[in-house]
């Protein structure tokens, strides 16, 4: 049995679609990411989740026990904000008490329950500080202790790392999967940054237009993208319009060039027209002789991005790029060579329409 | 040419304080002759020992402190709630709280003695109606005070994070909102007082004890106290306009959100 589902969530503002045909399962302890392009609906499915929002349709469940018409206040669903929402007139440790205070627990248990939050997430100091005086990395962990002090059966955060500098991001990330998974705490994380969902998540579900794209780990959504959408938002990816020649040997044609697929082709035609994509780090120069795959190409320009390098290439009408990693002996080509690139039958993809 | 410039600037700003301090300074002089020859605060000594003046200005307070405490309870959840929950309202409820400053006070106090002073409403003789209508009166001050106090801080997300962590609705208003309004509120509790203690005409034709009327009629009878009133009453708005600049001093409005 599935800790939360959701189920043929539909939700429509004023005659506009916002969520539609949204199924989803998720375990308890898994940590899910919801990515898409502002406007996909990944924020009014969580407000579902948290009661703000009140599905058209559907229905949704933690613990088989159906909330879907709840009150926010009667779900036991902790939610972290982008804006902080830290109550400006409480100090830290009355905000984190707060959802005790509320409960009427005892004063000793909130004191309690209050220090071992400050104490996870690092600022045992701060307790008497008000929001005010701390920074924004610090607020946004004292939500996030706030959010975990009433131990919710669902912990939710709303983009709630855009607001902070990149370099902080990255460590508070990395901070709240930390803090999750030794809690074992079921956490859906709304994201638009994909290095982001990508390198927090158990699963992510990847949304365009009020629907599900694809969900899948991170290794899965980012090496087997199954529709255009998926393959142009999640990362870097060369795209190409395609052209079957012989379904049985996985065979195909960009251009007047003939690649080899390892898989997708299942129920094509011969002269069906598809969708291919390559990542940039799938492709090599020609080191050795190769029978498949080669592509005359010539080269347009070079970018130097840290620990890659990045190569664009032409072959024939397209442009793609290629990834090398950048080391201090590498030999690289010069804008305007020719040669030829390759890459393996595993690194095509034929993607759905 | 900028010297030229603050040159005017001063003229503009000396004929300004002389047009409304000439007027203020000869009046204060003007209640210290009350004693032939010398200045004194004879005609102050006088208000203040008088049983009628203690006895119409504590009505007066008392009104100005119902009004502010009615106008607390009905327009901070009104404000709250228009803000939160029908946002496209906030226009037709700012123009409706600014009616009190088109409708001349005396349409207002004929309107509400016609309407009230015959069954099923015959309340024209309880002091009820007297709050009622300053606490109109004060609602262009009150509303909007706690309107741009609300406009401060993040409503919604605070209420949001309220309701996530299990509060209701009484919770989010007193724990929540109303601590990070409280100098909106202050605000327009002062500006509020300052109304109602100086308002005649609600007093007088609902013929409730005030201030206002006690100072009319002492006009008609004496000379320099009215004087003297009129200072105590300017010294009193001022008063309240100092507290409320005083206390929004340093605290500010809160926000959400904050510095990285």
């Amino acid at each position: 049995m599935a800790h939360l589902t959701l189920s043929n969530i539909c939700k429509q503002f004023a005659g506009t679609v916002a969520v539609q045909d949204f199924n989803l399962e998720v375990e308890k302890g898994e940590f899910v990411s919801f990515l898409g392009p502002s406007g996909c609906g990944k924020t009014t499915t969580l407000r579902m989740i948290a009661g703000f929002e009140v599905p058209t349709t559907g229905k949704v469940t933690i613990d088989d026990v159906d909330i879907t018409d709840k009150a926010p206040n009667q779900r036991n669903v902790g939610m972290v904000f982008q804006a902080y929402a830290l109550f400006p007139n409480m100090t830290v440790a009355q905000n984190i008490g707060y959802g005790l205070r509320i409960r009427r627990e005892s004063k000793s248990e909130i004191n309690r329950r209050v220090e071992e939050m400050l104490a996870l997430i690092h600022l045992e100091q701060k307790g008497k500080s008000f929001p005010h005086q701390l920074s924004g990395g610090q607020q946004q962990r004292v939500a996030l202790a706030r959010a975990l002090a009433i131990h919710p059966q669902v912990l939710l955060l709303d983009e709630p790392l855009s607001a902070l500098d990149a370099k902080i991001r990255v460590s508070l990330r990395a901070e709240i999967r930390a803090i999750q998974r030794k809690l074992g705490i079921t956490a859906i994380y709304v994201t638009h940054d994909q290095e982001e969902a990508l390198s927090i998540s158990d699963r992510i579900v990847v949304m365009y237009e009020g629907k599900i794209e694809q969900v899948g780990s991170p290794f899965e959504i980012y090496n087997f993208p199954q529709t255009a959408f998926v393959a142009s938002f999640v990362g870097t990816l060369n795209t190409a319009a395609g052209e079957v020649v012989d379904p049985a040997n996985h065979l195909l044609q960009i251009d007047g060039v003939q690649l080899q697929a390892a898989v997708g082709l299942d129920g094509k035609q011969k002269g069906d027209k598809v969708s291919i994509a390559i990542r940039p780090e799938r492709f090599n120069f020609i080191a050795q002789e190769r029978k498949a795959n080669i592509l005359d190409c010539q080269i347009e320009n070079i970018t130097f991005l840290g620990s890659v390098v990045r190569i664009q290439v032409s072959v024939g009408s397209n442009r793609f790029y290629m990834d090398t990693f950048n080391n201090p002996f590498l030999e690289l080509p010069r804008i305007g060579d020719k040669g030829q690139i390759t890459c393996s039958r595993e690194a095509v993809l034929v993607l759905k329409a | 040419m900028r010297r030229g410039n603050k040159v005017w600037s001063w003229i503009v700003m000396i004929i300004g304080i002389l047009y409304f301090f000439l007027p203020l300074v000869a009046t204060f002089v003007f209640s210290l002759k009350a004693r032939l020859g010398v200045l004194s605060f004879q005609a102050y000594v006088n208000i203040f020992t008088d049983p009628a003046f203690v006895y119409n200005f504590s009505f007066s307070v008392l009104w100005a402190v119902l009004t502010i405490v009615v106008g607390i309870l009905l327009f901070v959840p009104t404000a709250f709630l228009i803000r939160l929950r029908v946002p496209k309202l906030r226009s037709a409820v700012e123009f409706i709280t600014l009616l009190p400053f088109v409708i001349p006070a005396i349409v207002f106090v004929f309107g509400l003695v016609r309407t009230f002073s015959h069954p099923p409403l015959l309340i024209v003789n309880s002091p009820a109606l007297l709050i009622a209508a300053y606490t109109v009166l004060s609602m262009p001050y009150m509303y909007r005070a706690i309107d741009t106090g609300l406009r401060a801080i993040d409503v919604r997300t605070l209420t949001e994070a309220g309701q996530s962590l299990g509060a209701g609705w009484g919770s989010i208003l007193f724990d929540i909102i109303l601590p990070n309004i409280r100098v909106a509120i202050l605000s327009g509790a002062f500006l509020s007082f300052a109304i109602v203690i100086g308002e005649y005409i609600l007093a007088q034709y609902l013929a409730k004890p005030a201030f206002a009327p006690y100072m009319a009629y002492m006009i008609q009878q004496k000379a320099y106290e009215p004087a003297a009133m009129a200072i105590i009453s300017f010294a009193l708005t001022w008063a309240a306009m100092g507290i409320i600049s005083l206390v929004g001093r340093g605290t500010g409005q809160a926000q959400v959100g904050g510095g990285h």
